[in-house]
């Protein structure tokens, strides 16, 4: 499952992807990547990243 | 008083016509990391069915226009490596595919551009190079690959041939140095060396020339993504300065792994409660988590992999809480440290300290990469 969550304090967006295994990757990612285009379609499919207050 | 004066700066060794100090009989002579296939943190000789973008054992990565069509695995087959070697990167096809012509599926490895920056490459005094390897495929015939500029549109198509299959066949080929196109020569991306596995027309070109093209192979060569179970099995890898190969550069393991470790460090619990680091209570669900490095990284991580997060707990006096999930905060990380906020159900306390530690598992991990 793929989500995305802003870290504390920053303004960058990081891609979290959790495998079958419960195993985790978190990726930072890039403005001019196709990852952060995918980010963009996941927004305006109505979701919301985790807030940056949480210190998530 | 005087002891006398050293003029040379070229050191003659027992080998004849071979000098240390003077051209590719240099220390550190090969500008390939994990070159021998030692080095394998993240799957540990496991075999993993590769994504469009996976790196494998450390330093090398496989890149595909399609997903899941080859298997990677360290040893691949258990077949015997060739003399001198104990490992090699083997990639088994398990989903054919037919090339359109922009497909392309490669092995490869980024070289960053201080280790190759005395090339002098885009410039009138580019150096000419050596790549040499061992090789090993059920398929024979005349393969490819290419190296490519950090700017991704300036390659060097090349053929080798494997004339036996299932057998180990060194190779080697020289490349004029590049005298044109920009070649990064800090942290960047300096030269890509890819190995073929199957590239369609789009990303193939003459071999045997510079071209300002993004090419990843030659015209022609041999497809192993093309056949069912087709294997391709490499080590050894070395790319030098100058128009001939020399033998292999071995290093010393820890030599070896702290160079892959420039780009990629895992943590691996040892026993069940493995500390991993110290953490300080944010608030009454965030524990802030900081981690020095093994050794600086080619520039602030920029991934962050894991085990669950119910495989960690922090530990403080009495108290055990564990963690529910896990977020990876580069806005406190750099080179040489790393921050990970971790969260808890609750009970944290702000400002109090906490031991980040596996909670009662040895399958528990946490890996940083800065990759190329």
């Amino acid at each position: 499952m793929i989500t995305y969550y802003i870290p504390r304090n920053s303004n960058i967006v990081v891609k979290k992807t959790v495998f079958d295994s419960g195993s985790e990757q978190h990726q930072v990612i890039d403005k001019d990547s196709t990852d952060y285009q995918a980010y963009l379609k996941w927004l305006e499919a109505g979701n919301t990243p985790l807030p940056a207050d949480t210190g998530a | 008083m005087a002891y006398g004066t050293v003029n040379a700066d070229v050191v003659q060794s027992s080998v004849s016509g071979v000098s240390l100090g003077a051209g590719n009989a240099t220390l550190m002579k090969n500008r390939i990391i994990n070159g021998a296939m030692v080095i394998d943190q993240r799957n540990a000789g496991a075999s993993v069915t590769v994504s469009t973008a996976t790196y494998c054992v450390d330093r090398w990565g496989f890149s595909g226009s399609q997903a899941s069509k080859f298997t990677a695995q360290q040893n691949a087959g258990s077949v015997t490596p060739p003399v001198g070697f104990s490992n090699y990167w083997g990639l088994t096809t398990i989903s054919p595919v037919s090339l359109a012509s922009g497909d392309y599926f490669v092995a490869y490895q980024v070289i960053e551009g201080y280790n190759v920056a005395d090339f002098g490459w885009g410039t009138a005094n580019a150096k000419t190079v050596t790549i040499s390897a061992w090789v090993y495929s059920s398929l024979t015939g005349t393969f490819g690959g290419s190296l490519r500029s950090s700017t991704n549109n300036y390659s060097y198509p090349f053929t080798y041939s494997i004339p036996v299959a299932n057998t180990w066949t060194q190779i080697s080929i020289t490349i004029p140095g590049a005298t044109s196109s920009t070649w990064n020569t800090t942290n960047g991306q300096g030269i890509l060396v890819n190995f073929a596995l199957g590239v369609g027309s789009t990303y193939s070109g003459t071999a045997g020339s510079w071209s300002a093209n993004n090419y990843l192979s030659a015209t022609g060569a041999t497809s192993v993504v093309s056949t069912n179970g087709a294997t391709f099995y490499i080590t050894g890898v070395q790319l030098e300065v100058g128009s001939s190969a020399t033998g292999f550069e071995y290093r010393q393991y820890q030599q070896e792994l702290a160079l892959c470790q420039r780009y990629y460090q895992r943590y691996n619990a040892g026993p069940a409660y493995t500390v991993y680091g110290y953490g300080t209570g944010f608030n009454a669900s965030t524990i802030n988590t900081f981690k020095p490095l093994q050794t600086p990284m080619r520039a602030t991580p920029t991934t962050l992999d894991s085990s669950a997060a119910n495989t960690f707990k922090f530990d403080s006096g009495s108290t055990a809480l564990v963690a529910t999930t896990i977020s990876y905060n580069p806005n406190y990380t750099n080179a040489n440290y790393i921050g990970i906020d971790l969260n808890i159900a609750s009970g944290g306390v702000a400002g109090q300290s906490y031991v980040l530690a596996s909670n009662n598992t040895t399958s528990s991990y946490l890996g940083f990469g800065a990759e190329l």
